[in-house]
């Protein structure tokens, strides 16, 4: 299973360097991925990121396959104008609630921070028996990856 | 804080002039609401484009509104209002069940008891219920009575419970169907207690009743003035009501039901004597397509189903042989009942209006504003009679499309949902508002509040997707009705004169709603059709008729609509159910895969023989959701056939490298070729986009058979969009443009043709389709015998 490198690690240092490129480089694009555009905000040239940094890949799609219940979301609270990051809570008809107080003025800031959140939310082994817990036992819910 | 104060809907999506369309209002707060009617043009309030674009129109509903809280009572369930023969002193209820919630978080929206089979309201009366703790429960009165074990979820087992007065002693059995081996028996409890009280509470099945109120808020529930509580969340399978208490043996017999009319010729049911303490024996696996449970018993109190829970949903006694509830109609004797189930909110009409003779065909909103920030907007279409068209073009709006997606919850339920979208999901306030009131329902690419899979879906309810200035998580970015803006504006902003119709007008008025245009232009995203529409296009095109397909993933899903709902309008509640193959956002149980509506097989087009690349020419093969793409021209292009649509665009350029969504015009969902699966021999390629999408686009399920490295958008040669064109009989063609995020280049550098090279594909084509008269004719070298399988598997290598 991919390893979520550590905390003061030169790896960790690298993915988030890359990360950070990517994620300005998309500013002002309808949408996003963890790529550098070539002209910020226009997707025609793009390169980089997941397409070469093969950890900075993987550690990425191991981050996005969480269960719902705890998983860090982007809330919108300003149409256009500003965004804030907030936490699923996983159960039906319980919204989600905001996470810290910092309110950013674009979309792709936030993909940034949730990253960085994440990398101390995961250790470094995860996935691997050490972590096994009852819950592997079922599949989460009709509507996840399994 | 509430993230919505002011939401609404409209009795119709599409309304004709002459006719009157109602809206219905909630304003949960602000004493008072303005209404005023505009031109909804442009809804992408993306700073790089033109903006919101919308026109107030003078009407005679313009003006302030007193403004008053209208809620939603969802959860379906069965009811029989208040009868004499429930009056019972001694009775014996019983049913199957498989629950799906049984116990709930402390949390969870609807947190607590479920009523099964009650007649039960406020310590009076008699009830079979699952209580707090997930155990069987029989209460009588204020008494409640249980086995302390908890049910096993997605599991059948058989209940029941017995009452005789003569002796007070209250029986209650539990019998699970499948016993593992370290399952701990459950043995029937028994209590001693006084017999039932009883008042003019109804019968329901699958909860109990609340509340009676008269608050104005009660009024849209059903019955009026009754609020029901305690929704169950699964399968209720055989209901019975006897009006004595019955031994374990003769509950056993009822399970057989009610066959009245006994005679030496025909039987199968309970004895004769036991027949007489019949009350009710209901039989869901009767009238599936309607919206009545029927009573096989003597007295005919068949319940009112409420709030259209999924039917055609297999009972206890499935046996896995036959698969088609039609052909073993007894194994379906079953409802899925569900706590957000929702078919039409029942508010009271806040105003209407009469569409004035000749009014123009368009896109219009409702705007409703408070003097307190509040926004919302109802959309709505006003649509020419048939031959009473006021244009050559006409803009075939998806509402089926709209109703599937109406009100989705992914970004906020579904884990996969980030995968998806190779980032993390942003929320809207329309996303936030539903996360917590869940009782506007959700999309059909939804789970329920239970987990189960979502397949039917209502317009009657305020759709809050359905929004301009609302962006969508797949994209960031609008999808589906204000991604089809994108389109509006286009046509508008260049001078087109064009009609708007609807889904629904094709699937009920067939050829005669098309066959006065010249050109029908897709939306963005007309991923989900009825067999009649489908037939319509197919008569349409193959009779010269032209078709411009603006989007991807187009005529995927196989719908129905509910005939039980007809006499509320066209089109009110659509079906559709996701079988073994293709964009399965949840998957459905072997043996429902067929229609509760009309009895077809569910599912892809696909799998039911009609392609998807049959109707326009290209078909779904990949999506990806993180950034679009451009496409540049083929070999093809040159081609006489369908040069002309190229023209003003050189060879070497870019086409599309910008837009409104994912800021290109090849991206989210994209359509191929494909002469194996239903495009025409003859289809010609005008443009691609092969080679440069990015790792997040991968192929679709259906297009390979086992899962394998290697599928997605920078490694795999399905992974494009083909822009193409074929000729139909009788002048007719069909242009694809095959990428839902096609529409959102229109609008750049506001639809200048000069300055945006989509635009002048677009109007090349729309130019020469709209003309009177067919499409000239292809040169005579074109005619020649062509296999399907005559092209070259692409290496991506011409052959020598």
């Amino acid at each position: 299973m991919i390893r979520i490198a550590p905390k003061g690690s030169p790896e960790r240092a690298r993915m988030i360097k890359e990360h950070r490129a990517c994620i300005d480089s998309m500013k002002g694009v309808p949408g996003c991925t963890i790529l550098r555009c070539k002209t910020p905000g226009d997707t025609t040239e793009v390169s980089g990121g997941i397409h070469e940094d093969f950890e900075l890949n993987r550690v990425l799609l191991r981050m996005r396959a969480q269960p719902a219940t705890n998983k860090l979301v982007v809330i919108c609270t300003k149409v256009e104008k500003e965004w804030r990051i907030g936490r699923l809570s996983g159960i039906r008809g319980v919204p989600p609630t905001f996470v810290g107080r910092k309110v950013y003025d674009n979309e792709q800031d936030p993909q940034h921070d949730i990253f960085l959140m994440r990398l101390d939310e995961f250790s470094e082994t995860d996935g691997c028996p050490e972590h096994f817990r009852q819950g592997w036992k079922r599949r989460d819910d009709m509507w996840a990856t399994t | 804080m509430s993230w919505m104060r002011l939401t609404g809907y409209a009795d119709k999506f599409g309304v004709h002039p002459g006719d009157k369309i109602r809206f219905y209002v909630n304003c949960d707060g602000p004493r008072q609401y303005n209404a005023k009617l505009v031109k909804m043009i442009h809804g992408d309030t993306n700073p790089r484009g033109p903006g919101l674009i919308e026109r107030p129109i003078k009407s005679a509903i313009n003006g302030n509104y007193k403004g008053r809280k209208q809620i939603i009572h969802s959860g379906s369930y069965g009811i029989v209002e208040d009868k004499p023969q429930f009056h019972l002193k001694s009775f014996t209820l019983q049913c199957w069940v498989w629950p799906t919630a049984p116990k709930t978080h402390p949390k969870y929206w609807k947190h607590g008891a479920q009523g099964l089979v009650t007649k039960w309201h406020n310590n009076k009366g008699y009830g079979l219920f699952i209580n707090e703790d997930g155990c069987a429960e029989l209460r009588i009165n204020g008494s409640k009575i249980t086995t302390s074990a908890p049910l096993r979820d997605h599991a059948w087992h058989f209940l029941a419970a017995s009452y005789d007065a003569k002796t007070g002693k209250a029986t209650l059995y539990h019998e699970p169907q499948i016993v593992y081996a370290l399952d701990p028996q459950v043995k029937p409890a028994t209590a001693k207690v006084s017999a039932p009280r009883h008042d003019s509470s109804p019968v329901v099945i699958a909860g109990y009743t609340g509340q009676h109120s008269n608050a104005a808020t009660a009024r849209s529930s059903v019955p009026s003035g009754i609020v029901i509580s305690g929704q169950y969340n699964g399968k209720i399978d055989s209901p019975r009501v006897c009006n004595r208490a019955l031994s374990r043996a003769e509950i056993e017999t009822m399970k057989l039901g009610a066959q009245r009319g006994l005679t030496e010729r025909r039987n199968a049911g309970p004895t004769g004597a036991l027949s007489e303490t019949i009350v009710a024996a209901w039989d869901f696996s009767d009238g599936i397509d309607t919206a009545v449970g029927r009573d096989h018993g003597p007295y005919l109190f068949d319940a009112q189903i409420v709030n259209c829970p999924t039917r055609a949903m297999t009972g206890h006694n499935f046996s896995g042989n036959n698969f088609d509830w039609k052909h073993a109609q007894q194994e379906y004797g079953a409802i899925h009942f569900h706590d957000d189930d929702v078919d039409d909110a029942r508010w009271d009409v806040d105003f209407e209006w009469t569409v004035p003779n000749g009014f123009e065909s368009d896109s219009y909103c409702i705007k409703l504003t408070t003097n307190q920030g509040d926004e919302d907007y109802i959309p709505f279409f006003v649509v020419p009679r048939v031959g009473e068209e006021q244009a050559k073009i006409a803009v075939m709006i998806p509402t089926i499309s709209y109703m599937a997606y109406a009100n989705e919850h992914l970004a906020n339920n579904a884990g996969g949902a980030e995968l998806l979208v190779y980032r993390v999901p942003i929320m809207q306030q329309q996303n936030m508002f539903l996360s917590e009131h869940r009782e506007y329902g959700g999309s059909i690419y939804d789970t329920h509040t239970d987990g189960s899979g979502l397949c039917l879906s209502s317009r009657l309810r305020p759709i809050l997707s359905v929004r301009p200035k609302y962006d969508h998580f797949l994209m960031q970015a609008p999808w589906q009705y204000p991604a089809d803006l994108h389109l509006i504006y286009w046509l508008d902003k260049l001078g087109y004169k064009y009609d708007i119709i609807t889904d629904e007008d094709c699937n009920y008025d067939g050829l005669a709603r098309l066959e006065n245009y010249n050109v029908v232009i897709t939306g963005s995203h007309p991923e989900h059709n009825t067999g009649p529409q489908l037939d319509a296009l197919h008569d349409y095109t193959q009779q010269g008729g032209r078709l411009m397909y603006m989007g991807a993933d187009g005529f995927y899903w196989v719908h129905s609509y509910l005939p039980a709902y007809e006499h509320l309008g066209r089109g009110v509640i659509t079906e559709m159910r996701r079988c073994e193959s293709g964009i399965r956002t949840w998957r459905a149980d072997p043996g429902e895969y067929y229609h509760q509506s009309t009895g077809e097989l569910g599912g892809m087009w696909r799998y039911r023989g009609r392609y998807l690349h049959s109707v326009a020419g290209t078909g779904m093969s990949s999506e990806g959701f993180d950034i679009s793409s451009y496409y540049s021209r083929t070999e093809d292009s040159n081609d006489p056939r369908i040069s002309w649509a190229f023209k003003g665009i050189k060879y070497d350029e870019k086409i599309g490298n910008f837009g409104l969504v994912g800021g290109g015009a090849a991206g989210t969902e994209l359509d191929i070729v494909d002469t194996m699966l239903g495009s025409p021999p003859h289809t010609l390629v005008g443009a691609t986009s092969a080679g440069r999408h990015t790792e997040a686009y991968l192929l679709v399920m259906e297009d390979f058979g086992f899962n394998q490295q290697g599928l997605d958008g920078t490694q795999h040669p399905r992974v494009r969009s083909d822009i193409a064109f074929h000729e139909t009989p009788n002048g007719g063609g069909c242009f694809a443009f095959s990428s839902i995020a096609f529409c959102g280049s229109l609008p750049w550098n506001n639809g200048d043709p000069k300055k945006n090279n989509i635009s002048r594909l677009v109007k090349n084509v729309l130019d020469r389709f709209s003309k009177d008269g067919p499409l000239p004719a292809a040169p005579n070298n074109a005619f020649k015998h062509r296999g399907r399988a005559d092209y070259d598997p692409p290496m991506n290598k011409k052959r020598k």
